[in-house]
């Protein structure tokens, strides 16, 4: 989160993390074409000829100002492959957010997993305690067959407790309610460390 | 690392000031100063509207993997330095301290060995400007946080086409 008085803005990150194919430029790309046109940036995305990305999708909305302040975010989503872990964790630096998009399938578990243990360990690295960082999960790819029972997923990665979404990025089913939630928790978030004072 | 940054106004009045120096003395086209997570921090010059955002994550991007690049050769200056040639315009980009960057656009047909020079200058003064941010503890007199929660939900609904 940057706070910039002079220009009464208040920038967030949030970032699209998950195991390679689970659908998380799908999403970003289903955000931007949903998001007035007047209040987003371009979608930039780094990615291989193959279109598998390679370092960050990335674009910018904003919004009307609010109490004398306009919020700005800042959207990424991380390469999955393996072999680009070490892209992952660059692109959490600063995050305020995070949409873990799982791939449903059964056949993809162990990825799930994988990919979950990589986001915990990459946020402790860089700093960040644990449960910190606000987090929905967004199970993805609902409309195929052989899929996870949600709760059953849900378990399998640890995530109990936190808010959880049906999607199919494709189409863009549950994309937006999902970013909705996560933008509304950093919000709150970032409102008690503006108000906590020091004393 | 940092969690939050509050920049006072009198802050950013100082780093415009050393931005437009630079840009003076190095005859350069735009500068962004942003953050090491890519946001914008202060532009000097004229880009389009969106731009600045573009160029300061794709400049974090490029710091943090050339950072990387030089941890495996054994390399960790954390005021490390790059450029990129282009036929028109080229752009030089310096580490701040691992925690900004400073991203300076010229025409090509300018001397890097000026650039580099004054934003060598402009870097030394900027670092003692970047140590007095604050992380966030205190609202400003007139923010309203329930207003501001209130007005979240509102603008969320309008952001997005049906
Ligand atoms: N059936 C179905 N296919 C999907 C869905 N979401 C994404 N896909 C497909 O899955 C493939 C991968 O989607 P991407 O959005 O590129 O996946 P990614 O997570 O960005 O992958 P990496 O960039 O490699 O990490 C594409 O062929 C998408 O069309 C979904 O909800 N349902
Ligand atoms: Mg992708």
């Amino acid at each position: 989160m940057f706070i910039n008085w002079k220009l009464r803005e208040i920038n967030l990150k949030i970032v699209y993390y998950g195991p390679s194919l689970s659908g998380k430029t799908s999403s970003l790309q289903y955000i931007h074409q949903r998001t007035r046109p007047d209040r987003r940036g371009e979608l930039i995305s780094l990615k291989t000829r193959e279109d598998r990305t390679l370092y960050f999708d990335y674009m910018q909305f904003e919004m009307g100002e609010i109490s004398g302040l306009k919020p700005r975010f800042n959207i990424y989503t991380v390469p999955g492959q393996v072999y680009y872990r070490g892209t992952r964790k660059l692109v959490l630096k600063g995050v305020d957010g995070i949409v873990f998009v799982a791939d449903s399938q059964i056949r993809r578990l162990n990825e799930n997993i994988a990919a979950i243990n990589d986001l915990f360990e990459d946020l402790e690295e860089l700093g960040f305690k644990p449960d910190e960082v606000p987090l929905i999960l967004q199970c993805n790819k609902r409309d195929l067959p052989e899929i996870m029972p949600v709760l059953a997923l849900k378990e399998s990665l640890g995530l109990n407790g936190v808010p959880t979404f049906e999607s199919v990025a494709v189409d863009g089913a549950g994309v937006l309610d999902g970013l909705k939630n996560i933008i509304s928790q950093v919000v709150t978030k970032a409102r008690g460390k503006i108000y906590s004072s020091p004393a | 690392m940092n969690q939050g940054l509050h920049i006072p106004e009198e802050l950013l009045d100082r780093i415009d000031h050393i931005l437009a120096h630079l840009a003076e003395k190095a005859h350069t086209d735009s500068i962004v100063l942003a953050d090491i997570s890519g946001q914008v921090i202060s532009i000097q010059g004229v880009m389009d509207e969106g731009t600045p955002a573009v160029v300061a994550a794709l400049a974090a991007g490029d710091v943090a993997a050339m950072s990387e690049l030089s941890n495996r050769i054994g390399e960790s200056d954390p005021h490390g330095s790059f450029f990129h040639e282009g036929e028109t315009k080229s752009i030089y980009l310096h580490n701040i301290a691992g925690s900004f960057i400073l991203i300076v656009i010229f025409r090509s047909e300018t001397p890097i060995g000026l650039v580099r020079l004054f934003a060598k200058r402009a870097v030394e003064q900027l670092l003692p400007v970047t140590e007095e941010f604050e992380e966030i503890v205190g609202p400003p007199a007139d923010y309203a946080p329930d207003d501001f929660r209130k007005g979240i939900t509102q603008e969320l609904d309008d952001t997005f086409t049906e």
